[in-house]
């Protein structure tokens, strides 16, 4: 996607949530900040799930930064697309690559 | 538990808020514009207030407390604080809260009297101090000046002339915020040019990290007539701590203050905190003498005073030739409108 990127976040700082912001950032691809509750045994995996889900949307040039707080993949997921999808202002995103 | 905001402006609710927070043991801060506020049984039990970029008043009630009740109320101020477009915030807090902030995303910048702590969401202060490492100058005196110059007088010439002359390398630095008489834009250009011909001079455009809403918040609330020495202290411990040593600064100089309260008050706590034993090396605080015109004073208030009263004579005699200019240009704007 080559759409300007505004800031934008999706989620809470909740137990079993996480708090995603999305921000334009001059890297090439994406650059993932991640703190977590449960880092020491999931950040790989979380990590995995936050790219997964911005390469599915084909995001570039933009620096995730999120706040776990536990949360299963599917809401990971979920929450990263939300906050994405904001950053980019898409209203109708592409359902068949979600 | 129902989730509301409260307006500054919503003079009969914000009065309940007043009075959770005082029951809190908290200072109401009178630069909120919003607060966001939880109730249960129309009673408050939590709030938390957005003042610019900074989130402090932040108070949840025992009877709630270990209830994951903080990180409900913290999701919905960084929200709001978002969806304004305020993305890089600082919060004030107890050093006792320092970790409930840290689940939020919230590190440490550094904190006053074992009472008050400074934290910020983005690390900006590690790449701000990598800047300045840069900018560093050897010399056996480095000196250091703060200034906010509203607007530039002779009286600030001299200062900085004075620092120059006694310093191998001096660095001053200008208030960045824009909560002054005078613009951000028109202080530094009036300073710049007002200071070209000092060689051992660099001048810095101030930064959140000094004087600014988020590290001196009652420095832009001067009606109070009274200033928080709490402040004052995290100020200049984030100075000394954080800022001086990447410059290598040895001294800081300050001129005299027999007109403005809250700048006298700085400078006296300034001499007892830079120069008390810590980690970081100590800083001499050296007061130096203002010049006169017409046995007062020449200070930048004196000629906001004289602006109001129209006296270009008089302003004439206490400003540089490029900072007159600037006067003479707004002044006869405002009389066009008129």
């Amino acid at each position: 996607m080559s759409k300007k990127v505004e800031p934008a976040h999706a989620g809470t700082l909740e137990s079993s949530d996480l708090f995603v912001r999305v921000v334009p950032c001059e890297c090439e691809g994406v650059e993932i900040e991640l703190e977590s509750s449960v880092y020491e045994i999931y950040a790989d995996a979380i990590k995995a799930t936050i790219l997964e889900s911005a390469n599915a949307l084909k995001a570039t040039g933009i620096k995730i930064m999120v706040q776990d707080k536990g949360a299963l993949d599917y809401v990971i997921k979920a929450r990263v697309e939300a906050a994405i999808l904001r950053a980019y202002g898409i209203n109708e995103p592409d359902w068949s690559v979600l | 538990m129902v989730f509301s905001h409260v307006p500054s402006t919503s003079t009969i609710r914000l009065a309940k808020v007043k009075a959770f927070l005082e029951r809190m043991g908290l200072d109401y801060s009178p630069d909120i514009e919003l607060f966001v506020i939880v109730q249960e049984n129309d009673d408050i039990v939590a709030c938390g207030g957005i003042a610019g970029r900074v989130l402090k008043n932040i108070a949840i009630d025992e009877s709630v407390q270990g209830e994951g009740l903080a990180l409900s109320l913290m999701s919905e101020l960084l929200k709001v604080a978002y969806a304004d477009g305020r993305d890089e915030l600082f919060l004030f807090t107890k050093p006792q809260y320092e970790e409930v902030f840290e689940a939020c995303g919230f590190k440490l910048i550094d904190g006053a009297a074992g009472k008050v702590i400074l934290m910020e969401n983005r690390y900006n202060i590690e790449a701000y101090k990598n800047r300045l490492h840069k900018l560093r100058h050897s010399g056996e005196v480095v000196g250091s000046i703060v200034m906010n110059c509203n607007p530039f007088t002779l009286g600030h010439r001299y200062l900085v002339e004075q620092a120059c002359e006694r310093s191998h390398w001096v660095h001053l630095f200008v208030v960045k915020e824009d909560a002054s008489f005078f613009s951000f834009r028109d202080r530094y250009r009036l300073i710049c040019e007002g200071l070209s011909h000092l060689k051992n001079l660099t001048i810095h455009e101030g930064s959140d990290y000094i004087i600014s809403k988020a590290t001196f918040p009652t420095y832009f609330i001067k009606d109070k007539k009274q200033i928080d020495s709490l402040y004052t202290e995290l100020d200049l411990n984030i100075f000394r701590n954080h800022l001086a040593p990447e410059l290598g600064i040895t001294h800081r100089f300050v001129g005299m203050e027999p007109l403005c309260v809250v700048t006298n008050e700085y400078n006296q706590q300034m001499k007892k905190i830079l120069s008390r034993k810590a980690e970081s090396p100590p800083i001499e605080v050296v007061e130096l003498e203002r010049i006169e015109y017409k046995g007062e004073p020449i200070s930048a208030s004196r000629v906001r005073r004289l602006m109001h009263e129209g006296n270009l004579e008089e302003i004439s005699h206490l400003v540089p030739p490029t900072t007159y200019a600037l006067i003479e240009k707004m002044l006869s704007e405002n009389e066009e409108k008129k």
